[in-house]
């Protein structure tokens, strides 16, 4: 009689349905941690990130002292309407010419560029040029009459530096090549900002950094931290007469053509039942040990051992043939051989009793004399 | 749960449908959607009118033993007690067991039964047992249906195939002659008297018994029979020398087939046999079955017995044959002429047997080595040729040994070695050395 085996789909259910929502729970709360965590922003100069190009030491210090942070890489919270706010342009990315255009017109009463590029001094910074210049970071005097340098004293900087107009106060540089530059135009205050490594979770700590930035930065009680992204927003790059090279809604047939293949998968995947499994036999051929031993004395060289054995193997059969006793002496056996054969007794005897060969060759033509003069003697 | 090829083709088409549906609905996810819900309800309807694989009830019947290289049939007997099941089922065997047949085709309606029968050709000897039998039954839709599986336990022994057979016909023609039962008459060593009758033109006139003719006043004979109800033992070493493989078969299953003839042969000639396999330890025995038992017994013990890659304790050999040997009897060991293992581990021992028994050695010899030591045409082979010398060397030498000790040796190729034990036990049954 049969039994049945596997388990019912009851069963299965009961059996599955404890790890199934364990799984569930510890899925959905890992999404929940993953999100409540997540930080906003990452990378240099991030107020989330703690490396050392950090800046999540500087957040925390504006935090403490009033200022609520707000860190982002999206372009729409750069260009919303910021008056009374402050906002801080991270160094890297790149924005377009019309982007930073967009960021100019928000009406932000207080902008910090960090080592801006050539378009933003353009556009918010008119009369700031990048010199070109790297300043070795040191510790440095302000040289300058900016409140908060003044405050600030001695600051470590380094980095790119920068040429002011006239009317701007330039700091922390020789008057030609600055590293901190404050221009006031059209009621908004510009910050430039040339020494990236300043203001990071290493250096913030050293000399008067931490009181420079606050001073610098911390003016208002709203700041935006913006870091641009390398890709453009593509705003006013469309072109929109040309048509897409994709049919927008290809991407419908993709999710049916998976569908199909999911099922396909389904259907060719199930196995008539399990794969059946059983022991065999050790399959070990009986001349195994003697095609090793031919191959043992090959890489050995051993002619004397095979010459040996080559010319024992034809004297037993010739001593079969000729009807010689066993124990023959050799020379009776070699003049036996040589009556029958009409060889020349001395080569016989070199030949069934010689030295071992001395080369392959040797071997080899040996080999063979053996081979023909045991033929010659089973058919005369 | 099992999907077929319609579902595919279901979603496949929902490929198409969403392509062309496209341009006109403008985009929507809808549309898929739509083509997955109507896959996923077709499969889930069809998965809830499958019938249930499980509810099954299966039982076997058919053979239990088949002689290797022949074919066997099992059947399988299936009832439905609940709904229509229509689908696949397979019945699945070791691969060793050589199913013949793809899976069956099943068609079963609420409480039928059918018998679907399985063809065998086992490939190796031994009990082959059936794995479990799957079902997969598909809904009347024929989009998606149900798998489920039972064991059905089974087992088919394949017997050695016994393939010397051939050559008992004419063993027994010639124990005939030695028994007396034909025409011609032989007067020998070896024979016991068996009885006085009259002389007959024709006998030999050596035969008559002078004494009993001046008795009788006429003409008497005596006449001859071989000795009868002598012990025949065969051992098959089942260790790693048995292991090797020669041609296409172990060592092991050459022994076993000269082992079967000689058994049949001894038995005809009223000799009793018994037989045991023995490696470290033993794995086939078989005392002394009745007469028509003795083929039977010998094919079912030694079915199940593999060579093991162990070397054969041949103490155990010998105090197993002196245990079950009263009288002076013929021992036949199937062994290999392995010279270390014949000179280290037989030969010390086997005095007690030499003693009391007679002593025949049958050996498989390989041909692969006598085409080895021939062909001599590049140096590698001439190095095969001088390996294959040096091992025949060593099995004459050990012959010699063996036979200096009181032993018959015979070292014959796979397809003379049955014939040539056979002849061998004539010989000695002729030479009334039993």
């Amino acid at each position: 009689m049969s039994t049945a085996v596997g388990r019912s789909a009851g069963e299965s259910w009961r059996a599955l349905r404890t790890p199934l929502l364990v799984t569930g729970v510890i899925v959905l709360a890992a999404i929940v941690v993953l999100i409540a965590t997540t930080a906003r922003t990452s990378g240099p100069f991030s107020p989330d990130s703690t490396e050392p190009e950090g800046a999540r030491a500087l957040a925390t210090l504006l935090g403490n002292h009033g200022v609520k942070v707000t860190g982002t890489d999206v372009l729409d919270d750069a260009v919303q309407p910021g008056s009374g706010k402050t906002l801080l342009i991270g160094p890297e990315g790149q924005l377009d010419r019309d982007d930073w255009q967009r960021i100019a017109d928000a009406g932000w009463s207080h902008v910090v560029l960090i080592r801006p590029g050539t378009r933003a001094l353009e556009v918010l910074a008119p009369g700031v040029e990048d010199n070109g210049q790297i300043l070795a970071s040191d510790s440095r005097q302000p040289n300058c009459e900016l409140p908060a340098a003044v405050k600030a004293g001695t600051v470590t900087v380094g980095g790119s530096t920068y040429s002011a107009p006239d009317g701007a106060q330039a700091c922390y540089g020789d008057g030609i090549n600055n590293t901190v530059i404050r221009v006031e135009s059209a009621g908004r205050i510009v910050d430039v900002v040339g020494t990236t490594r300043s203001f990071t979770n290493e250096q913030l700590a050293d000399d008067g950094n931490a009181a420079l930035a606050l001073n610098l930065i911390g003016t208002d009680r709203e700041l935006t931290w913006y870091l641009p992204q390398w890709e453009s927003s593509g705003f006013g790059d469309d072109d929109e007469d040309s048509p897409p090279l994709v049919p927008p809604d290809i991407r419908y047939i993709g999710w049916a053509l998976a569908f199909a293949v999911l099922v396909v998968a389904l259907w060719r995947g199930r196995r008539l039942g399990p794969v059946v499994a059983e022991r065999l036999p050790v399959i070990v051929h009986a001349a195994e040990t003697t095609e090793g031993r031919a191959r043992l004395y090959r890489r050995s060289r051993a002619r004397d051992r095979a010459a040996a054995a080559l010319r024992e193997s034809a004297l037993g059969k010739l001593h079969k043939a000729h009807g010689i006793p066993r124990r023959a002496d050799p020379s009776a056996v070699v003049a036996t051989v040589a009556a029958r054969t009409g060889r020349d007794p001395a080569m016989l005897y070199e030949l069934l009793y010689g030295l071992p060969p001395l080369s392959d060759a040797a071997l080899m033509s040996l080999s063979h004399e053996l081979d023909v003069l045991t033929q010659e003697v089973r058919h005369p | 749960m099992v999907l077929t090829y319609r579902a595919a083709l279901l979603a496949a088409a929902g490929v198409v449908f969403v392509a062309l549906a496209l341009p006109s609905w403008g985009g929507v996810g809808l549309v898929v959607a739509v083509v997955v819900v109507v896959c996923v309800v077709v499969c889930v309807v069809d998965l809830l009118l499958a019938g249930s694989p499980r509810r099954l009830q299966l039982s076997r019947e058919g053979d239990t033993a088949v002689r290797l290289g022949e074919h066997a049939a099992v059947n399988l007997l299936v009832a439905n007690p609940g709904r229509r099941v229509r689908g696949l089922l397979r019945d699945a065997w070791a691969p060793s067991a050589g199913v013949l047949d793809p899976p069956h085709k099943l068609n079963l309606p609420h409480g039928e039964r059918r018998r679907l029968t399985t063809n065998l050709l086992p490939t190796r000897r031994g009990d082959r047992q059936a794995d479990r039998v799957t079902i997969r039954s598909i809904g009347p839709l024929g989009f998606a249906g149900r798998q489920g599986s039972h064991r059905v336990p089974w087992t088919v022994r394949a017997l050695p195939p016994f393939k010397s057979r051939k050559h008992l016909p004419s063993r027994l023609a010639r124990l005939r002659e030695l028994d007396g039962r034909t025409a011609l008459l032989v007067r020998g060593q070896g024979t016991e008297f068996d009885s006085l009758r009259d002389y007959v033109p024709g006998d030999d006139v050596r035969s008559i018994d002078w004494r009993a003719t001046a008795r009788r006043g006429n003409v008497v004979l005596r006449t001859w029979r071989p000795e009868r109800d002598r012990q025949v033992a065969i051992v098959i070493d089942s260790g790693r020398m048995s292991a090797g493989r020669v041609g296409d078969a172990p060592r092991l299953d050459h022994a076993m087939d000269a082992a079967l003839l000689l058994a049949a042969l001894a038995t005809r000639a009223g000799d009793r046999v018994s037989l045991l396999a023995c490696d470290s330890a033993v794995r086939a025995d078989v005392r002394r079955p009745a007469p028509e038992d003795v083929l039977p017994s010998f094919v079912n013990a030694l079915a199940n017995v593999e060579a093991e890659l162990v070397q054969t304790d041949f103490r155990v050999v010998v105090s197993q044959v002196l245990e079950r040997l009263g009288q002076r009897s013929l021992v036949v060991l199937l062994t290999g002429l392995d010279p270390a293992v014949i000179e280290e581990s037989l030969l010390p021992v086997i005095g007690p047997l030499l003693r009391r028994h007679v002593i025949v050695l049958a050996s498989v010899a390989d041909p692969r080595l006598t085409e080895l030591e021939s062909t001599r045409s590049d140096l590698l082979e001439v190095y095969g040729a001088a390996s294959a010398a040096r091992t025949r060397l060593d099995r004459e030498r050990v012959t010699a040994v063996l036979t200096r000790a009181g032993v018959t040796v015979l070292d014959e190729n796979p397809d003379t070695i049955a014939p040539a034990l056979a002849d061998t036990y004539l010989a000695l049954k002729k030479a009334g050395r039993l």
